[in-house]
């Protein structure tokens, strides 16, 4: 008697409360389906825009769109096997910082969406993970948020990257460096402590610096290298060790989580050193945010900066700004813009849809106006380009500067770093 | 045990085959290459998750940590074949070092019950996960690629995933229908009274640990073969721990249909969810544990029977005992009441 | 290393152990009263770094306070939860597992809310007192890790006046000790337990807003202090409130000196090797599995009756 009651009274609540979530679930999403019009160029992006790589992901998916704005609004790239100008079409997939689906959503825009070539692989892993379908498909993939040159040694075919071999930022350090101390601002022989997370990017960095290093005997003296975990909470252990290391010089290569976090107890541990960097990390504005004038005279080598005195770039840096309404504070939209633009250089150049011809075309393209450091963007051999870093350091009151090299310096370096 | 079979008896006896059948003989309908892909992940989520529930439904023993055999497997698979080997040979590799590491956990692990044995497993993947991130001869966090000579054939890809689905559902079935899977069930109701009537519940937990493992490192190296690249920070990240325990308990815990179910809505639902809810797919699992877990413990496979009984007018409770054990140990059956 | 580093380390890990404790004892009266294992305990910390942001960004009230504030709002907000969600739970004298998926299906659903209202950036509570530090001799000391410790040590004391002195305190202790007792001589157990969880999540909101002074955090913030929590409060299970506090010393000093402590290394002969910084997050999770493992005495403390709330 009793169990019947609970059970007729418990029963249709169950039902319903279930069903509804299971119709939702499993129905919803199917129909939700864009079909691409037949007269367009379909080309996937697939990007973090959720997890702990999204703001990056979505600078870089901004680049990307304002660049397919501006091309649609000037009616589009002309195909000629088609005989008319075509509209781009963008399929966006976000994946949440997951290499699995970075890959698996790469693998469906180029299989079932049929694009004619993808964007997207921000962060060294994510990317990794995507470079593997290009070749695959037979379909071009162009990252424009993965350095590390491991990617690129594998002999892919359709694997392209407008970021400049994260290698190059340790080398330009280097440089860097060493002109301080050509210049007399710091002394010979420093001792360097470098601490890098442990991925391709920053066994690259490691790389470009100690070979920089090496050819110029005397400069530095590395007294320590160390790697830590990526997205870590406490690097009390790392830092325990560069404050025992005694070193003049602290170099890390870190992701802007990462870098927030352990500048932060390195901040509240006391340390000082002559001169700071993060690597590729240092004038964003969230670092800004988080630590304030903590972050002061942090020197980073970076792909692109809004001070690049190029016409080109400042447009660029407006057209940002128009279209989405913040400042574009950092470098990250920068080679993606560049990368969808010549994308576009290509598909015309290549007469055709065809992936093929598009892949030829890559290789042989040429952007002519590129917003990046050089003003030309083209691909090497291995796919991936290669053209010169910027140093830049954050000055106070939220400015920054580019200091390296000299012909594009907006200011002078600021060596060795005041203490407070 | 044997009873005259029903037409549902019938028609759990057929459908397996039809099943499979219809599995392999669907690329000769030349479905699409996304089509092969989704039932490629589908397959290999679902071998996980009827690994799995050898151990979490079957035995009772519910474990956070089998992202570790996932990725040793791939990791295995991945060596063996850059060491020249064939991939086959590579996925019984990897098997055998993800069984090999179960006896390595399951040995101090299982003395412990219920959730100290879940603690344990959450503290041992991630434990395992740094670790995997900063050994030099996997490539540490930079991850590990595969690299095979000739072309990438989707359908073979698929043809193993399948096989290994198979694999697993028949292990299942026959160890369910088998002295041991009687044991097992022992175990999850009374470990002491089934020590009393001579089952040897550490041993027993062990070897179901063991296979459950084997199963899931199989299942790592056919993904690992297939993504070609894969890193610590993926393959044996706490999120593929959660994926492979949530699959069972979402279709249904404790019986090989649940598993099955579970794995193929998680296989062909979660890229919909992440592509069309991206920030909404946490909370979606979130609720639809919660909803399990006080609404529905025998999961989506429940809701079906039940759904079925209510079209079929005949009203019982449908309450499987096997899912209240689990979940609710064993002074708490009385306790759901509503 | 010299003496002056280790003494500033020996420091360091105290200060930290003090938010530790904090941070794990919610998490114990909850296991204590109703034997559920809160894996949403993350979640609730989580929460409170972001409560206590908001609060320092809308109101500009200090984060100290903010925490302070953190107590009642999180105590009312672990009863709401409770009356939706926990009650149903089934009265167990062992944790099932109902519970511990329950809370951990309540966890994703508390890291998405996250996300949808503060989206997946790293956030710091950036105050004057954040970066600078107090210099004795060659130890530096961060001041915000001072004032964090002596919120922590306070909040524990006014925990244990309240369970000693208080009505409620006093039931909680009885229902940890005997239920049945308990509910005979008059308890009434689902108000304590309502009241329990509330105290729980307003310590651990409390601790949130605590550890978000002192570290940067997102929507996944919580995961690997619940892990910490988790062995902390078996490390402590012996005893009380005290225990947590010991099992707090033990956690931070290992993990802050796990990378300074020259480790005996034999290959062809003997030599010393330190752990590398990158291996540091693996001593939590190895301490956990080796206490579970080798301390089974201190987890029957713990999962017990014997054990006592003070």
């Amino acid at each position: 008697m009793r169990k019947s009651q609970i059970f007729v009274g418990g029963h249709f609540r169950r039902i319903t409360a279930l069903a509804i979530l299971l119709g939702g679930i499993t129905f919803f999403p199917g129909s939700m389906r864009a079909l691409a019009a037949d007269d367009t160029i379909t080309i996937g992006v697939v990007l973090p825009t959720t997890g702990s790589e999204s703001k990056p992901g979505q600078y870089q998916k901004e680049g990307i769109e304002l660049a397919i704005k501006q091309i649609n609004d000037a009616g589009g790239i002309m195909v000629k096997s088609k005989g008319k100008k075509l509209k781009i079409n963008e399929i966006f997939y976000d994946d949440g910082t997951d290499s699995k689906k970075s890959a698996s959503l790469t693998e469906r825009a180029m299989s079932s969406d049929n694009a004619v070539a993808v964007l997207g692989g921000y962060s060294t892993a994510l990317g990794t993970a995507e470079s593997v379908m290009a070749d695959r498909y037979k379909t071009p993939w162009i990252t424009t948020g993965a350095g590390a040159t491991a990617i690129f040694g594998k002999g892919y075919q359709y694997a392209f990257g407008t970021l400049s071999p994260v290698a190059l930022i340790g080398t330009t350090t280097g440089e860097f460096l060493g002109s301080l101390i050509d210049q007399g601002k710091l002394k010979k022989g420093l001792k360097v402590a470098i601490v890098v997370e442990n991925t391709d990017h920053g066994v690259d960095y490691v790389q470009g610096f100690t070979e920089w290093s090496n050819k110029h005997a005397g400069y530095f003296e590395i007294v320590l290298n160390e790697k830590f975990e990526l997205n870590a909470t406490d690097f009390s252990g790392v830092l325990q060790k560069v404050k025992t290391s005694k070193a003049d010089i602290f170099l890390s290569d870190a992701h802007l989580p990462d870098y927030i976090t352990m500048h932060r107890q390195y901040l509240q541990n006391g340390l000082h050193h002559q001169m700071v960097s993060y690597g590729a990390r240092g004038p964003e504005a969230g670092a800004r945010q988080a630590l304030g004038a903590g972050t002061d005279y942090i020197f980073s080598g970076i792909w692109w900066s809004n001070k690049l005195p190029y016409p080109q770039a400042k447009k660029f840096a407006e057209d940002y700004k128009a279209f989405t309404g913040h400042d574009v504070d950092s470098w990250y939209a920068a080679p993606a813009y560049d990368g969808m633009r010549i994308l576009a250089k290509a598909i015309e150049a290549a007469g055709s849809l065809d992936k093929t011809a598009i892949r030829d075309a890559l290789k042989k393209a040429q952007l002519k106006d590129s917003v990046l450091p050089g003003q030309v963007l083209k691909f090497g051999a291995n796919g991936q380009s290669e053209y010169p870093f910027v140093i830049t350091q954050n000055k106070p009151d939220n400015k920054v500067d580019i200091v390296f090299p000299k012909d594009a310096a907006t200011g002078p370096p600021v060596a060795p770093t005041p203490n407070k | 045990m044997k009873r005259p079979l029903g037409a549902a008896g019938w028609i759990k006896v057929i459908l397996p085959w039809i099943l499979l059948a219809g599995l392999l003989l669907l690329p000769a309908t030349h479905p699409s290459d996304n089509l092969i892909r989704l039932l490629f992940i589908t397959a290999v989520w679902t071998t996980t998750s009827l690994g799995w529930n050898l151990l979490g439904g079957m035995a009772g023993q519910v474990s956070f940590g089998f992202a570790v055999f996932f990725g040793l497997g791939a990791y295995t698979t991945a060596l063996l074949m850059h060491a020249g080997h064939s991939p086959y040979f590579g996925f019984v590799g990897g098997a055998a070092i993800a069984m090999l590491a179960s006896f390595l956990i399951g040995l101090p692990t299982f003395r412990l019950r219920g959730p100290y044995f879940v603690i344990a497993t959450i503290g041992v993947t991630e434990a395992v996960r740094v670790i995997m991130n900063n050994l030099d001869v996997t490539g540490g966090a930079s991850g590990y690629r595969i690299t095979e000579d000739k072309p990438f054939s989707p359908l073979e890809h698929y043809y193993t995933a399948i096989a290994a689905v198979a694999l697993a559902f028949v292990v299942s079935m026959v160890i369910a229908g088998s002295k041991f899977g009687l044991a097992l069930r022992a175990i999850k109701q009374d470990e002491d009274a089934a020590a009393d009537l001579g089952v040897n519940p550490f041993t027993s937990k062990l070897w179901i640990h063991a296979i459950a493992a084997g199963l899931t490192g199989i299942a790592g190296g056919i993904y690992a073969r297939r993504a070609a690249f894969f890193y610590p920070g993926d393959v044996f990240a706490f999120q593929t721990g959660i994926s492979i325990l949530l699959m069972p308990v979402i279709g249904g815990i404790g019986t090989v249909w649940g598993a099955v179910l579970g794995g193929v809505v998680f296989g062909m639902v979660e890229e919909e969810l992440v592509v069309h809810f991206p920030n909404l797919h946490l909370l979606i699992y979130g609720s639809l544990l919660i909803v399990i877990i006080l609404l529905e413990p025998d999961g989506l496979l429940g809701l079906l029977r039940r759904l079925f009984r209510l079209f079929r007018r005949k009203r019982e409770d449908s309450g499987s005992p096997d899912a209240d054990q689990i979940l609710w140990g064993r002074g708490g059956v009385e306790g759901r009441k509503f | 290393m010299d003496a002056v580093e280790y003494l500033d380390l020996l420091l360091k890990a105290l200060l930290l152990a003090g938010v530790y404790a904090a941070m794990a004892v919610g998490m114990t009266v909850i296991y204590g009263v109703m034997k559920i294992v809160n894996l949403a305990h993350a979640g609730f910390l989580m929460l409170g770094a972001y409560f206590a942001l908001e609060m320092f960004q809308r109101f500009h009230i200090d984060p100290i306070l903010g925490a302070v504030m953190a107590l009642p709002v999180f105590f009312l907000f672990g009863m709401l939860v409770h009356w939706i969600l926990v009650r149903w739970l089934p009265k167990s004298d062992t944790p099932t597992l109902a519970s511990l998926l329950l809370m951990f299906g309540f966890l994703l659903v508390l890291q998405n809310v996250g996300y949808l209202l503060w989206g997946t950036e790293d956030q710091s509570i950036l105050t004057p007192l954040t970066l600078s530090s107090v210099q004795i001799g060659e130890i530096s000391i961060a001041k915000v890790k001072l004032v964090v410790f002596v919120a922590a040590v306070v909040c524990m004391i006014v925990l244990q006046i309240v369970l000693h002195r208080s009505w409620f305190g006093r039931s909680m202790r009885a229902l940890i000790q005997n239920p049945y007792a308990a509910k005979i001589v008059g308890v009434d157990d689902q108000r304590t337990a309502r009241l329990t969880f509330g105290l729980g999540t307003a310590f651990a909101g409390f601790a949130g807003a605590l550890l978000g002074m002192l570290y940067s955090f997102s929507p996944d913030f919580g995961r690997p202090f619940l892990l910490r929590s988790f062995v902390i409060i078996v490390l402590g299970g012996l005893e009380s409130v005290s225990g947590v506090a010991l099992g707090a010393i033990v956690l931070a000093v290992l993990e802050t000196f796990s990378t300074a402590i020259p480790l005996p290394w034999y290959w062809h002969k003997w030599s010393f090797y330190y752990l590398p910084p990158s291996y540091q997050p693996v001593v939590p999770f190895a301490l956990l599995v080796l206490v579970l493992v080798i301390m089974p005495k201190g987890l029957a403390g713990l999962f017990n009756r014997k054990w006592k709330a003070a």
